[in-house]
């Protein structure tokens, strides 16, 4: 699952991620990803930190709380130390400034699954 | 001098003053108690000299020894009574007068006796006699007048010397309080002016500094305050320039760093996965990045015109002409939006001094504002109107989704914005336009009902110091 409030980030990652064979399902929103996960688990959640309505923060505790199993990658323009703290305390299991390198991305994400 | 001494100098000269003629109206009463005692010894003497007389008159009828006897009982007695107050006698008189009054009762008692001892012989010591006896009744007579005279001058020169003191001691009270208290309120008006034109940033100062006294060193220290003020409010601009120029990089790297990320994502994408993409896609791809590129030229753009603030071009125009070439210019944004623009102008509006560029660009982000705040095939309206006291409004309304009443504060500041696409700097360039050319711009909104921006701009044509200016 990505997440982010540009269309062409989500359009970019979902293009390379299923190039590499796994299965993608975007979601320009916190909500509507929320929703989602309520019907359907997921390995990996790739979400924004800054969002309208229900940001990455909030994706990451509701993931932690009730699908303890997914993992959660952060990804934000705001790099600074203070959401960094916040995310890794929120037990995030990586976290990348961006622009967002597609290869650090795709690895995060191998490493996410062999665990 | 300071104040201070000055009052309490001319509150003690005003004492001693009143101390001193106290002082002289005591010495006045004393006088006159003196000379009155005297007229009241002068009278008892006088008496007791015309009953001297009657018994001689008496002896002269009756030839009786008893009538001289009696004589000489009261001269003896006005002799001791002379004796016991010739000291307040001598006072008022003088000793001269003492001495002629006893020689007049010793000539008197001398005749007396010659009559006594010349048993009937007496038709010349009569005479003598008389003399005598006139000229003592005359000697009362003159100093009793005299003293009398003297008692009533004393008493009426000391009650205008009372009046006169007392209006001089009422004028110079009421001279030194004027005079005092308007030194003290001339200075605090002085004060009082400096203290407004700092209040509005205009950090002058009282020349006039040419007392030593209270009010001199509150001017001085109020003087040092303003310099002090001046000095902090440039580090203070200084400071909050800085702070500005902190937001600004803050807001440009915001703006900047998400279309970077999207060319970013779609280059690495490319990179590695363009032979697996077609040719539509790769097209796509490049389109997107020419749009991310506009994106951020736009955010560049913005900001140089933010930052130029270039002096604006005064031109006297028309508010309905500009407003018709803007909408002209929106039109075809405005078409696509399937919006369809609803002018009502006022005619006969006063003309107003502008900078037409500046104020077409205002207008043409209100105009792009609300036709992306409406969903396609909502109503823009755009009014003119005379305001009073020489203003004119334009109105910018839309049936949009409107702003929530919590972002209203902060819509006119730099790189606020609610959409994703926004730069956050149209409005705040706008409200720095409508400011220069000393106006309003204000925001009424509704959530679901629409937005009303109220731009006011002063007329141009009544107020002639606008034309000094330029």
């Amino acid at each position: 699952m990505v997440i982010d409030d540009e269309k062409i980030v989500v359009d970019m990652a979902k293009m390379a991620l299923e190039h590499d064979g796994y299965i993608v399902e975007t979601f320009l929103n916190g909500e509507s990803a929320l929703a989602r996960l309520k019907e359907e688990t997921f390995d990996i959640v790739v979400t924004d930190f800054k969002m309208k309505g229900i940001d990455g923060m909030e994706v990451l505790r509701t993931v932690k709380e009730h699908y303890p199993k997914t993992k959660v990658i952060m990804i934000t323009a705001f790099a600074n130390l203070d959401t960094a703290v916040e995310a890794l305390r929120g037990d995030v299991f990586d976290f990348f400034p961006k622009p967002v390198k597609i290869k650090e991305l795709k690895s995060a994400i191998e490493r996410a699954l062999e665990k | 001098m300071k104040i201070e001494h000055k009052i309490l100098y001319s509150y003690f000269f005003n004492v001693a003053f009143i101390v001193l003629i106290g002082l002289f109206a005591l010495q006045n009463m004393n006088q006159v108690l003196e000379k009155l005692r005297f007229v009241e010894i002068s009278d008892d003497l006088n008496a007791s000299f015309l009953e001297m007389r009657i018994s001689e008159k008496n002896y002269f009828l009756y030839k009786d020894e008893k009538w001289i006897a009696n004589i000489h009982e009261n001269i003896n007695d006005s002799m001791r009574a002379i004796e016991a107050t010739k000291d307040e006698i001598s006072r008022v008189i003088g000793e001269n007068n003492l001495q002629l009054l006893r020689s007049y009762l010793d000539e008197y008692s001398k005749v007396i006796d010659e009559i006594d001892k010349s048993g009937g012989k007496y038709p010349r010591l009569e005479t003598e006699l008389r003399t005598v006896g006139g000229k003592l009744r005359d000697f009362f007579k003159n100093k009793t007048q005299l003293e009398r005279q003297k008692v009533n001058d004393i008493i009426s020169s000391a009650k205008s010397l009372l009046f006169i003191s007392f209006l001089c001691i009422l004028f110079l009270a009421v001279v030194l309080g004027r005079v005092v208290s308007k030194k003290i309120v001339v200075s605090l008006r002085a004060i009082e002016g400096l203290a407004l034109s700092i209040a509005e940033g205009n950090f002058s100062k009282i020349e006039s500094v040419n007392s030593k006294d209270e009010v001199g060193s509150v001017i001085l220290a109020i003087n040092r305050m303003s310099e002090e003020l001046e000095d902090r409010g440039e580090e203070i601009i200084q400071a909050k320039k800085l702070a500005s120029l902190g937001i600004l990089t803050a807001g440009v790297a915001h703006e900047l760093i998400n279309p970077l990320n999207n060319i970013s994502m779609i280059t690495q994408n490319s990179l590695e996965l363009y032979d697996y993409m077609s040719k539509e896609d790769r097209l796509a791809l490049l389109n997107r990045v020419n749009e991310e590129t506009k994106r951020m030229e736009a955010v560049v753009r913005n900001l140089l015109d933010f930052s130029k603030s270039r002096e604006a071009k005064l031109k006297e125009a028309n508010i309905n002409d500009i407003v018709r070439k803007s909408v002209q210019l929106m039109q075809n944004t405005l078409d696509l939006s399937n919006i369809e623009p609803n002018i009502n102008l006022e005619r006969n509006l006063p003309r107003v001094r502008v900078d037409e560029h500046q104020i077409e660009q205002v207008l043409v982000n209100l105009i792009v504002n609300a036709a992306q705040a409406m969903s396609p095939g909502g109503k823009l309206s755009i009014e003119t109107r005379k305001g009073d006291e020489d203003k004119v409004y334009i109105y910018v309304k839309d049936t949009g989704q409107g702003i929530p009443p919590e972002y209203l504060p902060n819509i006119f500041d730099p790189f606020f914005s609610t959409k994703s696409s926004g730069t956050g700097l149209g409005l705040s360039v706008s409200y720095g336009i409508i400011k220069n050319h000393k106006g309003n711009i204000r925001v009424e909104s509704t959530v679901r009902v629409g937005t009303t921006f109220t731009i006011e701009l002063p007329a141009y044509g009544r107020t002639k110091e606008t034309k000094n200016e330029q």
